[in-house]
């Protein structure tokens, strides 16, 4: 009978929402027991106990006792391991690549800090029970495009409503640096010189977009008791206080080495704290970013040199040589159409990585620990430590190795359903088949 | 036929006496002799001090002792040169009205070859004179728009532009502007398809017409057609057919056509031939290029050198030597003018082949004697020799000199003047005598360095007395005199002094002029001359051309060794061995001769490649590619069956490079899915640094690209009202094209059945669209079918069957897995991807399962790239049907192997390690599908073309070279503007096809 309810609810779903239900809050405490904790911020501990509460990990011991109203799990031998954390992706924001009305991450115009990703979150989106079904538990969701995109919110993959869902907002400003090639093609209009003069006014629009911010924040500041001279209101100038004054992180999309340069010059002149995004020519900058203590996420490790000169593996080796530069990374899969749907493919960027040089234990933070602290929110998730967020899956196999089987997942301490719409379709056909007896198993 | 023959080749300029006298009679004397002169008379041939008789026109006589006739009135020409005027072998000219839509004319306005250049000239005065400053007295005369561009010409160049051949070749391009942005072609791929079946039309025409006349009773007349026609005829008599060319690549389509039509060939250059040179040896075209170098690469900013390609640099070093390349493999070139922005600059470039090494008369000839030849005209053009014509250029020096001035050109027996000859230099310091007191004059030229043949020199000049030095000014100086001022007191004298003086060798003599108004003499003494050095010689380029040109290209030839055996490794057979744990297996001549667990052959008599540790798998197969291929989608029309992908193939792809090191050695490239039947693929074997044609994957079976859903009814971008709008129209679409195909299959057969109707009637029109659709019909030509949906899928099982054939794959086919039954039942082959979903509706539905779900269904699956990313890691993607539906391994592997193999029809030859197949393989460090292990080699046709090995030596190879050129770069002088080449951005993405001819059509 309970199949059968199941089965007609999900007939009339559109797919246009996903018809996981939401992990309930964690009202008992739980212990993991005899797991393989793979804490990432410190060691793998085999056969230690695990316990959390309230949807925060409380202990990591051996042989923990379970008070009478704590709910125990034997997982001897299975692995637990950190959520993996997505740095820049649409989730929420996009539900499929092609149909307008369901894209929701692109305002209007260039300049668009006061835009927030949270508010228009879709707990519902059919990309999310199948981003964490692959282990992926929470993503930074982005706005995009213009020079200015907005604020991106960090959102956990679960939740009634986007409220519940995030888990910090805002994580940062989102910026698209100016492209700083010049066009030499045989069918361009303008001069060489000309289009210097355009970078430098993109860039030059920055510069005076902070001196703007500062002297709105001056003027709010200063309440003056003349009417007149009340500084009125601007939401863009207002959103942008926190990352020009109070210096949050700024994210800056670059992909050229000259375009990194030029943004990192920006940000000493400014004095503001910004982090690189998509990052290709960053191995060619290292003495910069270690200098100026930068991180860079980097956009998709399997994919294909920038150039036609370059080493054909270089993208393969990117987190390496940034490890072994001392440049602090993350890593990420592309986004945009068509990518959207593959953050669920994050472990094989980190696996690609560690194929061409970098540590396993390495690759692993560069999805969990490394994104939390770059993302601003290793205070609560990227590791096994006590105080932080249960956030965390228990697996079959180990991280960092293909064909994962992943068995239970939590977010803060809710276990989360990792059935979606692409398990349901595989069992529902094969149920056609089973039924005409023609599934050669 | 004969009639329409002779009158073409009438001269038209005779006509011109035949006009009424306007106002008096004009008659100047056309008698002439030219004495004192440097006469080149031809090509490595001069008459050091001799005479040339002009008389109305022609060169009555030429030679060291010559009597001037009493007739004639004589000229010293003061030892200047005289070279045989030149011929300017590209002038593009107005094209055709596009406009004007004539029934009697092709139905596309951009194939006109009934259209002659000579028939609307228009020289811009400002053009005709920069030709005639440097030479060039005779020009060929081509339309500069349209596909077919029309009939080129000659004309001369004097003012009346006289028309001296109203046809010579033809003019085809490949690139044309588009009107309208859906006008048909608008690919590469549709030109291409578009100018054979123009040629077919035209054999077709000028049959049926013939049999029209013959027997006009047993005929419907056809409607006579001016463009067929023409172009009919210029093939009849064997007329040279000019293929503009852009590229490398374009070298070798044009030369495809060129064989398929057997068409003598010209080739308008590109400036890349030396990249290509074996491209030509079989046809052997007559090449007219331009030398318009590409300008210095800008990279002195740091980092700014990076949007530049290895290439690029490369291309910037070696482009002067094009010519010297051409020399070298005996091909025949003129030089043209033409595609410099600077016509400045065409002496200046001519100095540079020729400092780099290039013989002058060499390239004397391809100013004269080789494009007169070419023209038809080397009886009366091209040389300095009794009964040619009166053109002349005559020049103050050697003309390969750039700082030598065009004094004059002669056309048709008479002068016109193009500059002063070069005076007496001033330049240097001299003794000035004035009033009994010397002084120290120094003259220096201001732009020194940038003064070119135009520009006024502008000279800056001191005086000294006693150790004081005074600036000059206004100075000026015309010819051999010289005048300037300088204030008085400085030299002690009052007001200023003027001084007007004239050089009679190294002595200026005249009078200066001060407060007094009173002239008094003064005499300069030359003390120093400052001559003007010459630079140092520009050497050639040291590089060398690599195949294809760029970072890992080849220098020479892959090896191919006659045996390789690798024993002890762990073969993943993908047969029905399995996966055989130590075993040997040993590749002879290019073909897999024996797998077995021992194998031993005399020593040295193979490679030996120690196996232990290893994993051998044959070479992956990507049954969805859009790489090595310039042009992916022509979206004009709903059918475009005619155009193939065969012809745009583009072997200087790196990604096929990058994809060797993956692992591929096969790829079935793919038109994309714009229409509902699109293009024919071609399958192609990833042979690096081969030509065009050695891609092509010889016994492959022909196939062809067909698509449903979204992109062909045009779903996902506004603003289109072609036919269909939904996937009803879809079917309706496709059961039209088969029923056309099979009308047109019918009055064929029935054509070719009776003898009589062979003789009497007129034949069927070849229709390259409709030979496609019947060889699909006739089960010949495999179609891959871009799909999605069940619905779709089905329906297009259905239509299949109701004709009688069976669909070879589903491309993408992301709901596969819901209709497996009807895949199987069927027989159509799915060529999926591995987990891609989310992008567009019409993939609401996709799972990750689909593959191996439909495995499990008995339906024959693989897994493509679509992607140039992808294409370089089907092994990982392969192994995502493991995770996702638990497939076997050796299962998982197939998808990217034997299965591709079979669904293209080409598995007797490919896809598995079995005896007599090919040896196309791949050996890994570790287990084939782990995301951990890499490739080591790669081999096709028992040839290796990756190595890891060879890999890290390009990588170091490539590196060097780069640096070096930089360093040249920055270390050669001169402004820099780089803007000549066409691909002009260095950065690639390879997502998803999105480079697709701006139809904007995206194919996934």
């Amino acid at each position: 009978m309970m199949i059968k309810i199941i089965f007609t609810f999900f007939l009339f779903s559109l797919g246009v929402s996903n018809d996981q239900i939401p992990g309930e809050e964690q009202k008992r405490p739980i212990i993991l027991k005899g797991g393989i904790l793979h804490t990432v911020s410190t060691d793998v501990f085999e056969g230690y106990d695990i316990l959390f509460s309230k949807g925060k990990i409380v202990r990591i011991e051996k042989n923990i006792m379970a008070s009478p109203e704590t709910d125990v799990y034997d997982v001897f031998g299975k692995h637990i391991i950190p959520g993996y954390i997505a740095p820049i992706t649409r989730i929420g924001l996009v539900e499929i690549g092609l149909v307008k009305q369901t894209r929701d991450f692109a305002e209007r115009g260039s300049f668009n800090p006061n835009v927030k990703a949270n508010v228009s979150y879709n707990p519902d989106s059919d990309l999310i029970p199948i981003t964490r079904s692959n282990g992926v538990l929470v993503v930074n969701s982005v706005p995009a495009g213009g020079r200015i995109s907005g604020q991106s919110s960090v959102m956990m993959l679960d939740g009634w409503t986007w409220e519940r869902a995030t888990l910090k907002h805002p994580s940062g400003l989102h910026i698209n640096w100016p492209s700083m090639r010049i066009n030499y093609g045989a069918n361009v209009k303008k001069s060489e010189k000309q289009q210097k003069e355009e970078i430098q006014k993109s860039i030059r629009d920055l510069d005076h977009m902070v001196r703007d911010v500062r002297a709105y924040f001056q003027r709010i500041k200063q309440r003056s008791r003349i009417a007149g001279e009340r500084q009125k209101s601007d939401l863009r100038l207002e959103s942008m206080i926190p990352f020009v004054v109070e210096k949050k992180k700024i994210f800056i999309h670059a992909d050229e080495a000259r375009q990194i340069k030029s943004a990192v010059e920006w940000a000493k002149k400014n004095d503001l704290k910004i982090i690189i995004v998509g990052g290709s020519d960053s191995w060619r900058l290292t003495d910069l970013l270690v200098k100026n203590n930068i991180p860079v996420v980097i956009d998709q490790v399997e994919k294909i040199p920038t150039r036609r000169f370059e080493p054909i593996h270089l993208p393969y080796k990117l987190p390496f040589l940034l490890k072994q530069a001392g440049v602090q990374f993350c890593l990420n899969t592309i986004i945009g159409y068509p990518n959207d749907g593959n953050i669920r493919n994050l472990p094989n960027e980190a696996m690609r990585a560690a194929a061409y040089g970098l540590d396993k234990s390495e690759a692993l933070r560069s999805i969990t620990l490394s994104t939390a602290e770059i993302l601003g929110v290793d205070d609560m998730i990227g590791s096994l430590d006590i105080g932080k967020d249960a956030t965390f899956f228990i697996s079959e196999t180990p991280p960092m190795e293909m064909n994962p089987k992943i068995l239970m997942a939590f977010i803060q301490g809710n276990e989360v359903d990792l059935n979606n719409h692409q398990k349901m379709l595989y069992k529902k056909y094969q149920e056609k088949y089973r039924r005409q007896g023609q599934l050669n198993q | 036929m004969q009639k329409i023959l002779v009158l073409v080749f009438i001269p038209i300029f005779l006509f011109g006496q035949l006009k009424p006298v306007e106002n008096l009679q004009k008659n100047a004397p056309r008698v002439w002799t030219l004495t004192n002169a440097m006469i080149h008379t031809s090509p490595g041939d001069f008459i050091k001090s001799g005479s040339i008789v002009i008389r109305n026109g022609k060169i009555e006589a030429v030679g060291r002792y010559i009597k001037s006739p009493k007739d004639s009135y004589e000229i010293d020409m003061q030892r200047a040169h005289i070279y045989a005027g030149f011929l300017e072998t590209w002038l593009e000219t107005k094209s055709y009205d596009s406009k004007s839509k004539s029934k009697r004319k092709h139905w596309d306005s951009k194939v006109r070859p009934d259209y002659r250049a000579v028939d609307n000239i228009e020289v811009k005065d400002k053009a005709l004179k920069e030709l005639r400053s440097l030479g060039f007295t005779t020009a060929h005369i081509a339309p500069d728009q349209g596909i077919f561009r029309g009939q080129t010409g000659v004309i001369s160049l004097s003012d009346q532009l006289n028309s001296i051949n109203s046809s010579v070749a033809q003019a085809i391009d490949f690139k044309y502007r588009a009107k309208k942005n859906r006008e048909y072609p608008r690919s590469l791929l549709g030109v291409i398809a578009h100018i054979r079946q123009t040629f077919y039309d035209s054999d077709w025409y000028l049959k049926a017409q013939e049999i029209v006349q013959e027997y006009p009773s047993e005929n419907e007349p056809i409607s006579s057609n001016s463009s067929l026609e023409s172009l009919g005829l210029s093939r009849a008599l064997n007329k040279p057919f000019v293929f503009i060319s852009s590229n490398e690549n374009s070298s070798s389509r044009a030369i495809n056509i060129v064989k398929e039509f057997n068409l003598s060939p010209w080739i308008l250059g590109s400036g890349y031939e030396y990249r290509v040179l074996d491209y030509f040896d079989e046809v052997k075209p007559f090449f007219i290029m331009p030398i318009n170098f590409p300008a210095k690469p800008n990279i002195t900013k740091p980092m700014s050198d990076l949007q530049f390609s290895t290439r690029e640099l490369k291309h910037w070093d070696m482009a002067p030597d094009n010519l010297f390349y051409l020399t070298n493999s005996e091909f025949d070139f003129s030089i043209t003018s033409h595609g410099l922005k600077k016509k400045n600059d065409f002496r200046k470039n001519l100095q540079r082949i020729i400092e780099r090494g290039l013989n002058k008369d060499i390239v004397l000839a391809a100013l004269t004697t080789q494009p007169a030849e070419a023209l038809g005209l080397e009886e009366s053009f091209g040389k300095i020799a009794k009964g040619y014509n009166a053109n002349l250029v005559v020049v103050d020096g050697d003309y390969f000199d750039h700082k030598s001035k065009v004094v004059s050109v002669w056309i048709d027996g008479e002068e016109i003047f193009i500059s002063s000859k070069k005076g007496p230099s001033f330049l240097g310091t001299w003794s000035l005598k004035y009033k009994g007191t010397a002084y120290d004059l120094e003259i220096k030229d201001l732009l020194k360095g940038q003064t070119s043949i135009a520009t006024n020199k502008i000279y800056s000049g001191t005086i000294s007395y006693q150790g004081r030095k005074t600036d000059l000014y206004n100075i000026d100086i015309y010819e051999s005199s010289i005048s300037f001022s300088v204030d008085g007191a400085s030299l002690d004298q009052k007001g200023t002094l003027t001084f007007n003086g004239d050089l009679t060798d190294s002595q200026i003599i005249g009078t200066g002029k001060g407060l007094s108004q009173e002239s008094s003499p003064f005499q300069a003494d030359r003390k120093n001359k400052d001559v003007e050095k010459d630079s140092n010689l520009e050497p050639a380029s040291k590089l060398s051309v690599f195949k294809p040109e760029g970072t890992y290209g080849l220098i020479k030839k892959h090896q191919k060794p006659n045996a390789i055996l690798i024993n002890d490794a762990t073969l993943w057979t993908c047969g029905p061995k399995g996966t055989l744990a130590e075993w040997d297996i040993l590749f002879v001549d290019g073909k897999i001769e024996q797998v077995a667990p021992d194998i031993t052959v005399p020593q040295g008599s193979a490679i030996l490649i120690e196996g232990a540790g290893k994993h051998v798998t044959p070479g992956l197969i990507d049954c969805h590619s859009h790489s090595a291929a310039s042009s992916i989608n022509e979206g004009t029309q709903y059918i475009t069956s005619e155009v193939r992908m065969r012809d745009v193939l583009d072997p200087t792809d790196i990604n096929i490079y990058r994809q060797l090191g993956g692992g591929l050695t096969t790829a079935n490239v793919l038109h994309g899915s714009a229409n509902p039947i699109g293009g024919q693929n071609a399958v192609i074997k990833l042979r690096w640094g081969s030509n065009t044609n050695q891609l092509l994957f010889k016994n492959a079976p022909e196939g062809i690209k067909f698509a449903l859903g979204e992109n062909v009814k045009q779903a996902n971008w506004g603003g289109t009202n072609r036919y269909p709008q939904t996937r009803m129209g879809v079917e309706q679409v496709m059961r039209d094209a088969f029923r056309a195909a099979l009308d047109y299959k019918h009055a064929n057969d029935n054509y070719m059945r009776n003898a009589k109707y062979q003789r009497t009637k007129i034949p069927p029109r070849r229709d390259l669209e409709l030979d496609a659709i019947v060889e699909i019909l006739e089960g010949e030509r495999l179609v891959h079918c871009h799909s999605y949906r069940q619905d779709e899928i089905i329906m297009l099982t259905r239509v299949a069957e109701d004709f009688g054939f069976k669909i070879a794959t589903f491309q993408h086919v992301l709901e596969g897995y819901k209709v497996a039954d009807r895949l199987a039942e069927h027989g159509a082959g799915a060529s999926t991807f591995s987990d891609w979903w989310q992008y567009k509706y019409e993939v609401i539905d996709a799972i990750p399962y689909n593959g191996s779900m439909m495995v499990k269904s008995n339906v024959l699956v693989s897994f493509n790239s679509d992607d140039d990313e992808l294409a370089r890691r089907l092994n990982t993607e392969a192994a995502k049907a493991i995770q996702y539906g638990n497939l076997d391994p050796n299962e998982a592997l197939k998808l990217v192997t034997i299965n591709p193999a079979k669904q293209l029809k080409i598995d007797k030859y490919v896809g598995s390690l079995e005896p007599k197949k090919d040896a196309d393989f791949v050996i890994w460090d570790g287990e084939p599908l782990s995301i951990y292990s890499k490739v080591e080699e790669t081999w096709i046709d028992g040839i290796r073309y990756y190595s890891q090995k060879d890999n890290k030596l390009l990588e170091e190879r490539d590196a060097e070279l780069r640096s070096n050129i930089i360093q040249k770069i920055l270390s050669t002088k001169g402004p820099s503007t780089f803007s000549s080449s066409k691909k002009s951005s260095s950065m690639h993405s390879g997502h998803k096809c999105d480079i697709l001819d701006n139809t904007g059509v995206y194919d996934d």
